[in-house]
Order: structure tokens, then C-alpha cells, then sequence
């Protein structure tokens, strides 16, 4: 299959999955954002409302939070089940596997557009300036997103073997959405050696407070570390393809008879 | 979609389409089902298949020759022996049940299997039509999938493997459903390819069906080839015997 081919056959399948699940919902195309702000909307009344958070601008500062966070988790979540939710057609044609959640991947992104032009409209609202600084977000979203592909081509694999990881990606969101300082501020923490460890650990953590520091801070990230989490990632990436590649076979088998 | 050969060249019969090696396959499914949970499907077996032949594959349920047809699409690698295709050749199988995902409308699915088995997007969409109108489908082409009938569905299979030009179709039982209509009107489109060029691979359980669309026959049971022959010699040797508990 021609790379072309291959991305082609990428953007049809995540078309066609986003007009089938519009088609599906009374709502259609606004879930979209719709349920992004829901979440935002839940954790606004848990935080801001009954644990009286003393944030000012905590609207915003959950927003850029959630928002990022709800794009990794569910792409994630969605992807890791993208091989084996597609055991029909693998059972009848021999193609690459990776093409399931890649295609997921790309639903999301589509969704995200919608969702970042939110955030972007909610922040500039909210009183802050364009700063030289937004130039930054291109690299960051892009970080973001192979961040996101190479956790799904994990967690797709994973689940592929033995369908229980499903359990454990699900869990590992959860646990991923406590320790990645989405409703709670990384820098705000009493011991700064603490500060540096969770964003230096946790590239999520890091991404998350990137996308605030650009947006609210007007203060651009650490390239050195954004370019150690791409580059890591991207390494990530083409050992999943090369391993779903040589093993395409034994993953059908795994699908077809499970 | 066009599968290169795999550990080795083709031999020099140029008419060769595909061809099976000493083919050997099994696998384990979940823990204490049966037989430690090892399914045999094939043991050593070897078979040629040559341009512009139609070779039926007949045995009971669960003899493995789904499986077989899954190993000669490239799907599944055998876990010894070689399945050799011809370079540059395009192969599909095609077969009834799942492979439609059930939320897209009749059209999408077709779009997306034109695709998947190497169409580009503008050619799959010129199939379309054509596929709108053998189907009989009408509206419901534009209808979810999850609201088909199994017969439905069996034309909208039937036909966009039809309609994708393959060069070795490998078909799995999807003749014998449908309405005694459209199953006429699929067996003359099918005799059409077959009296072409058409290389065809076929399962079936229908005698009449075998004898009238096929060259050659084989019979597998107990992963070994146990009849190979005209399609009237192999089924005087084979007896449909009971069930094995599971569908091939």
C-alpha cells in the first residue's frame, strides 16, 4: 500500500466515522464541543464552586487543562481498541494494522480543530492578548499529537495480545488526568524540587502547563525538553509501525480468534 | 489490494497464480477449550492454482477452509510452509458476515472496502453507482447497515467484491444466500468473471453449484488435502459428515 494510498484511505475512514456518529446523536456536530465543555463544566462545579478554588482566572487556566487533556485521553482510549473493534475487515482483507488507529487518531484531530478554536476564542474573551508567544502552539499541538499517536500504537498493540489491557488503559487515564496538573496547578506546589520532577517525569504534565504558560503566562516553553518528547515520541512511533508491520499476520490471528 | 510473495520467487510457470508449499497451520485459542486448546487446520499441505481457474475447496464446517482462504489472501502467515502469489498480483476474499461497520450508510461501506482492496477514492466512487444498482438496494443504500436484513447485507457484500476488480477472488460461501432471485442473478454475474480470466478460489456446501462454476475440486479434512479431482469425482468421495461444533 503507497503511503498515499494510506493516508487517504486515513482521512475517508475518519469522515466517514464522524458523519455516521453526527448522523447518529439529535445534536450531531455540536457533541463535539458540547462535550469537551461538559467535562469542563463538571470539574468547574467540583473545583471552582464547592472546594472554593482561589484561582482568579480558573476558567481559563481549567480550560487549558481539560481541554488538551480530553484530546489525548480519548484518542487513546478510542485507539486502543480500533484493531480489535476492526476485526471484521481484518478477517477478509490483509491490510496494515496500524491503519485502525491511525484513522481513530485522525477522527479526534478533526474534533480537536473545533475544540482548539474554542479554547482559543474562550482565552482572547477572558481579557488575554496574542501574544509573539502563540507562535509557540504550532509545536506544541504537533508534540501533542505524536505524543498522542504513539501512545495509541502502545495501547492498540497491547490490547491487541491481551484484550484485558483495555482495563488498564482506561485506569491509566484516570490516573494520567490526577498527576498531569490538569485542575491543579504544577507550579503552585509548596516544594519547587516537586515542581520540577512532575514536569520533567511526565511529558503530559509538561505539554499541559506549555499550552498555559503560552496562552496565559505569554512565556514561551523549553524548547530542549519539547524537542526530547517529540523526538522520543517519533522514535516511539516508527518501532509500533516496524513492530505492527512484521507482526501483521500474527495480529489478524490474534483478532480472528479472540 | 496487491500482495507481494513472501519468502521467495514464484516458480518459472509464468501461468501459476498461487501457489501452497508444504503449508502447515495452527493456533492456540483461549486456554481448556479442546484439545489443549490447539486447533489443527493444515498439515503439510500443497496445492497450485493456476491463471483462469476456478478451484472449489469442500469439506465440513470447522475442516479449516476458511482459514485456507485467509492463507492464500496473505491475512494469516502459515506457521510453516510458504504461500507464494504471483508478484503484482491483486487478491480479495470475499465472504458473508462482519466486515461492515454497522453505524455507515450501505454506500460508505462500499466506498471503504473498494478502498481497503486498493481502489483509489475517485475509482471507488465510480463503482458506486453500479454497485447501487445490481444491489437492488435503492434507498436503503444511503441507510445505516445496522438497519440490513442478512440478505441485504449478502447482496451488498456480493457486489462490492464484484464490482472490484480482483485477480484472484476468493469466495467464501456468499452464494448461498439471498433471495432465489438475486442468488440466479450473482451465479450468472459470477459465471461471467469465471469464464474470463478470472482466477477463483471457492468454498461451498452447494453440489450443483460446485459442478456447474468449477474446473478442479479439493477436499480437505483433517488438515490433509483427502480428494483432489474433477468436481464430480471429489464430491462421489466426499460425504457431508456431522458438524464439528463450529462454523470453518
Amino acid at each position: 500500500m503507497s503511503l498515499r494510498h494510506y493516508l487517504t484511505l486515513v482521512d475517508t475512514m475518519a469522515r466517514l466515522s464522524l458523519k455516521a456518529d453526527a448522523s447518529r446523536y439529535f445534536f450531531g456536530y455540536i457533541w463535539w464541543i458540547l462535550e469537551p465543555l461538559l467535562y469542563v463544566l463538571v470539574f468547574y462545579v467540583v473545583f471552582e464552586l464547592i472546594l472554593q478554588n482561589r484561582r482568579e482566572d480558573f476558567l481559563v487556566f481549567l480550560m487549558c487543562g481539560k481541554l488538551t487533556f480530553i484530546w489525548f485521553s480519548k484518542s487513546v482510549t478510542q485507539a486502543s481498541r480500533s484493531i480489535v473493534n476492526g476485526k471484521g475487515l481484518i478477517g477478509k482483507i490483509s491490510v496494515p494494522k496500524s491503519l485502525f488507529p491511525i484513522a481513530v487518531i485522525q477522527e479526534g484531530l478533526y474534533k480537536q480543530a473545533a475544540v482548539f478554536a474554542l479554547l482559543f476564542a474562550v482565552v482572547l474573551g477572558s481579557g488575554y492578548a496574542v501574544s509573539d508567544s502563540w507562535a509557540w502552539l504550532l509545536p506544541i499541538v504537533m508534540v501533542n499529537y505524536l505524543m498522542i499517536v504513539a501512545g495509541s500504537l502502545i495501547a492498540a498493540y497491547l490490547v491487541c495480545l491481551v484484550f484485558d489491557f483495555h482495563v488498564l488503559v482506561s485506569m491509566g487515564m484516570v490516573f494520567l488526568l490526577f498527576v498531569s496538573g490538569i485542575f491543579w496547578d504544577p507550579r503552585d506546589l509548596p516544594d519547587p524540587a516537586m515542581t520540577e520532577t512532575v514536569l520533567a517525569l511526565n511529558p503530559l504534565a509538561f505539554i499541559v502547563d506549555a499550552y498555559r504558560q503560552v496562552l496565559m503566562a505569554g512565556v514561551s516553553p523549553e524548547l530542549g525538553h519539547l524537542l526530547w518528547i517529540g523526538a522520543a515520541s517519533i522514535a516511539v512511533i516508527l518501532f509500533m509501525l516496524g513492530l505492527m508491520r512484521r507482526s501483521s499476520e500474527y495480529l489478524a490471528l490474534k483478532v480472528v480468534t479472540s | 489490494m496487491s500482495l507481494a510473495s513472501e519468502r521467495g520467487a514464484m516458480p518459472a510457470d509464468s501461468e501459476v497464480m498461487l501457489e501452497l508449499q508444504d503449508v502447515s497451520h495452527h493456533y492456540s485459542s483461549r486456554r481448556d477449550s479442546f484439545d489443549h486448546g490447539v486447533h489443527h487446520i493444515l498439515d503439510r499441505v500443497s496445492l497450485q492454482l493456476r491463471r483462469g481457474e476456478t478451484l472449489a475447496i469442500v469439506g465440513r464446517n470447522g475442516a479449516g477452509k476458511t482459514t485456507m482462504l485467509r492463507l492464500m489472501a496473505g491475512i494469516f502467515r502459515p506457521v510453516s510452509g510458504r504461500v507464494l502469489r504471483r508478484p503484482g498480483s491483486s487478491c480479495a476474499l470475499l465472504s458473508l458476515g462482519l466486515g461492515f461497520q454497522d453505524s455507515l450508510s450501505g454506500r460508505d461501506n462500499a466506498l471503504l472496502s473498494a478502498m481497503l482492496q486498493g481502489a483509489s477514492k475517485r475509482e471507488a466512487q465510480a463503482f458506486l453507482a453500479e454497485i447501487q444498482a445490481f444491489s437492488e438496494l435503492g434507498d436503503s443504500f444511503d441507510e445505516p447497515v445496522k438497519t440490513y436484513s442478512s440478505g441485504m447485507r449478502a447482496r451488498l457484500s456480493f457486489t462490492t467484491a464484484l464490482m472490484t476488480r480482483v485477480d484472484i477472488l476468493l469466495i467464501d460461501e456468499v452464494l448461498s444466500v439471498g433471495d432465489a432471485a438475486f442468488r440466479e442473478k450473482a451465479l450468472q454475474a459470477m459465471q461471467a468473471r469465471i469464464s474470463g480470466d478470472q482466477t477463483v478460489v471457492f468454498v461451498s456446501h452447494a453440489e450443483a453449484q460446485v459442478k456447474k462454476l468449477c474446473d478442479r475440486a479439493i477436499w480437505i479434512e483433517g488438515g490433509q488435502l483427502r480428494a483432489e479431482g474433477t468436481p464430480k469425482a471429489v464430491f462421489e468421495q466426499y460425504r457431508p459428515g456431522p458438524p464439528a461444533g463450529k462454523t470453518a
